[in-house]
């Protein structure tokens, strides 16, 4: 039955799995695909942020190129009056760090430092030449901004402490006649931006990398730009550069990788910066080494997390698919046994209503044999009582009446004769009672002995009872034709005296001009074992003696001693044992018995 | 007085002689012969019609006798009865008191009675006034 019940399990249960499978994958896939839009978006919140900031910068910066300073500028000395309105400006500009003007030498003439949120002062002037955005910045013509990369900010040729990662926008200045003097140099501090970038919108992890996949800034890292301080690295045990070749092909994608989701999105700040100002004006230009990229990563353990929501959601769901698919199962497995059995007892009950019938039937049989058994009981009885009351009562008022007469009688000499009378009926009387005897004896018996007796064995005993026979057939023949059966379960005392009877009669009525012979043959008839005994001999008159043929006392043939008991002991006997028997004959030809067992 | 001629046909010896000694008592006028089955019978009553010989006027006839019964020399007696030139009373005579035989016997038109042993004088008389319309 578990068997059957697991089974069926499985055949529910596997599809169910198939499909919470399927299912898992389209929910992985969009909510992948979720995330990769939420990625993007982020991404692409913070590129966006990022080029406004920088184009902030640029602005700033070509503001400050725009004016027309004086000539011979000295913003320390003679022109501090001319500066003074700026550097409340400068100073309101918190994401100003620094403010510089730099001669054509690469010398500063103007340093603006700011030592606090609120307030800035003029720094110690140092000589710049050999920076890179100095050099570059002196290469520009009129109209071209530099943005320098970010750094971390040296003063002096130290890295400055705590480490201050920063931006220069770098512009050309011009006297008002029209002479280049130096250019600005404005150090935007990237404190504050990193920290609005690196703060988390999504769960995902965020990188801004450069064209070498350094990590400038990370909410992983510790360091911002710690690629530039190899030296401290080994202690913070941080790797700064993001080692995942498909990043460098340096496009937007999205990927994943061991685990976890890429996405990253290209920021050429110069492209972006074009596009931009080329919306506004066509005035000025903008010269940037920048290429970086804005990277995300949502973390396999973070993936894992979310999944693992789906995948317990989907646990749950296959949880109670088991046991749907499991009750399910049982109660098939359950109502089909029930069926089955229901069935099987219905087969039993048909089976037993048969039987039932079988038996009916056979009781049927039984009882209709009873029924004829009954009958010819009956007949015999009936018959028993025609011989008591025709060859008994005979003589019993025959011996009234002879009784009657002596009492009557008064001469001795009468009486004398009657006495021979009464002596004669007395034995009369006593032979009948004898036969009677005998045939109640046939009547009465309840218990004969029924065995399997060979016919053949039989009648060749008995045939050696006769004279007539002995003599090698002379003068009567007995022939057997028993091909067809001859054992017989019978009582072999009463076949004994049947086939005694037969022979003894068809020898004493045998003719005296033929060859005299009983035949006795074997046959089936109907299914029922069939014994015929056929003779040659004097026959018996059917016209006048059918009726009589097995009656007691009857005797057909005048000449020839009989007591009229023979057929009628063979009749009693056959029907007590249930077999029939019938005669034809013929007068002068022979006589035919047939005995149906 | 017309003497009477009765045959008696019956098996028993004890019960022929019984009533010839009773017909004997009750008249000397009266003849009486008999045979001990209806073979011996009927081939008398075949003779006598042939020969023309006088017929026994009353039969009492016994049912139950070996070679040919009682029913049988009525079925014989039936074939000849065209023949006679007179009529012959038959009385069946039987031992039994069984319904069967009575049943049977109102089938035979020939039989003129029905009696049950024993046949006691009184019966006789009876049937010998009843046949020949005087007093014994």
């Amino acid at each position: 039955m578990w068997k059957k019940v697991f089974k069926i399990f499985l055949l529910l249960y596997i599809p169910l799995v198939g499909l919470t499978f399927v299912l898992i994958h389209l929910q992985k896939k969009g909510q992948l695909i979720g995330f990769e839009q939420v990625e993007k978006r982020g991404a692409e919140y913070k590129k966006n942020y990022l080029s406004d900031l920088c184009y902030s910068l640029v602005y700033n910066t070509q503001y400050w190129c725009s004016i027309n300073y004086p000539v011979d500028f000295d913003p320390l000395g003679t022109h501090s009056e001319f500066i003074k309105p700026f550097l409340q400006t400068i100073t309101g500009i918190s994401d100003y760090d620094q403010f510089r003007f730099l001669d054509m030498q690469g010398k500063e003439f103007f340093r603006y430092e700011r030592e606090n949120r609120e307030i800035m002062i003029f720094g110690e002037l140092q000589d710049k030449a050999t920076r890179d955005y100095v050099q570059k910045g002196l290469a520009l013509k009129r109209g071209e901004i530099y943005l320098s990369p970010i750094n971390l900010n040296k003063e002096n040729g130290v890295y400055e402490k705590p480490y201050k990662p920063v931006i220069r926008g770098v512009g050309p200045i011009f006297n008002s006649l029209g002479d280049q003097i130096g250019i600005v140099v404005i150090n935007f501090k990237m404190a504050r931006i990193f920290k609005l970038l690196k703060s988390r919108i999504t769960d995902s992890d965020f990188y801004l990398v450069d064209s070498n996949l350094n990590i400038v800034t990370s909410n992983v890292r510790s360091l911002d730009l710690g690629y530039e301080i190899p030296e401290i690295l080994d202690t913070l045990n941080e790797d700064y550069k993001l080692d995942i070749p498909e990043l460098k092909l340096h496009k937007d994608t999205t990927f994943l990788k061991n685990g976890s989701m890429w996405t990253s999105q290209r920021l050429n700040l110069s492209n972006i910066l074009e596009t931009q100002i080329a919306d506004y004006s066509k005035s000025f230009q903008v010269h940037t080494p920048t290429d970086w990229a804005i990277v995300q990563e949502i973390s396999a353990k973070t993936l894992r997390n979310e999944f693992g929501l789906l995948y317990r959601n989907f646990a749950i769901f296959n949880f109670f698919g088991i046991i749907a698919s499991l009750l399910i199962a049982y109660g098939y497995v359950r109502s089909k046994t029930r069926r089955q059995q229901f069935y099987l007892q219905l087969n039993d009950k048909n089976k037993s209503l048969l039987e039932g019938k079988k038996q009916l039937e056979l009781n049927n049989i039984q009882i209709s044999e009873i029924n004829e058994r009954l009958q010819i009981r009956n007949k015999q009885l009936e018959e028993f009582n025609y011989v008591v009351s025709h060859n008994l009562r005979g003589p019993v008022t025959s011996m009234a009446v002879i009784v009657d007469m002596i009492k009557k009688e008064h001469e001795p000499e009468k009486i004398k004769i009657l006495i021979p009378k009464l002596d004669q009926i007395s034995k009369s009387i006593s032979n009948l009672t004898e036969d009677i005897k005998e045939y109640i004896t046939i009547l009465d018996q309840n218990e004969i002995l029924i065995e399997s007796i060979n016919l053949h064995d039989v009648i060749e005993s008995i045939k050696n009872e006769f004279l007539e026979t002995l003599l090698d057939g002379e003068n009567f023949k007995v022939i057997y034709d028993l091909k067809d059966w001859d054992t017989l379960d019978f009582s072999k005392f009463y076949l004994k005296s049947i086939i005694q009877n037969f022979i003894s009669n068809s020898i004493k009525y045998r003719r005296n001009d033929v060859e005299s012979h009983i035949i006795f043959e074997s046959r089936f008839e109907e299914g029922r074992k069939v014994l015929y005994v056929k003779d040659n001999g004097i026959g018996i008159n059917m016209e006048h003696h059918s009726q009589n043929v097995f009656k007691l006392y009857k005797r057909f043939h005048r000449n020839i001693s009989g007591k009229g008991m023979g057929l009628f002991l063979i009749k009693s006997q056959l029907e007590a044992l249930n077999a029939k028997i019938s005669v034809k004959s013929i007068e002068g030809e022979g006589t035919s018995f047939k005995i149906k067992f | 007085m017309k003497k009477a001629n009765i045959l008696l046909v019956d098996d028993d010896e004890i019960y022929i002689y019984l009533t010839k000694r009773l017909l004997n008592d009750i008249s000397k006028e009266i003849a009486v012969s008999s045979f001990t089955d209806g073979e011996q019978a009927i081939n008398f009553i075949k003779i006598c019609t042939e020969e023309k010989a006088e017929l026994p006027e009353v039969i009492l006839l016994d049912v139950n006798m070996p070679f040919l019964d009682g029913w049988g020399f009525l079925l014989e007696f039936k074939k000849l009865k065209p023949k006679l030139k007179d009529k012959v009373h038959i009385y069946l005579v039987t031992s039994s008191e069984l319904d069967n035989d009575k049943k049977r016997a109102k089938d035979f038109e020939e039989l003129t009675g029905y009696y049950v042993k024993p046949v006691s004088e009184d019966n006789l008389i009876e049937i010998l006034e009843e046949v020949y319309k005087q007093n014994w």
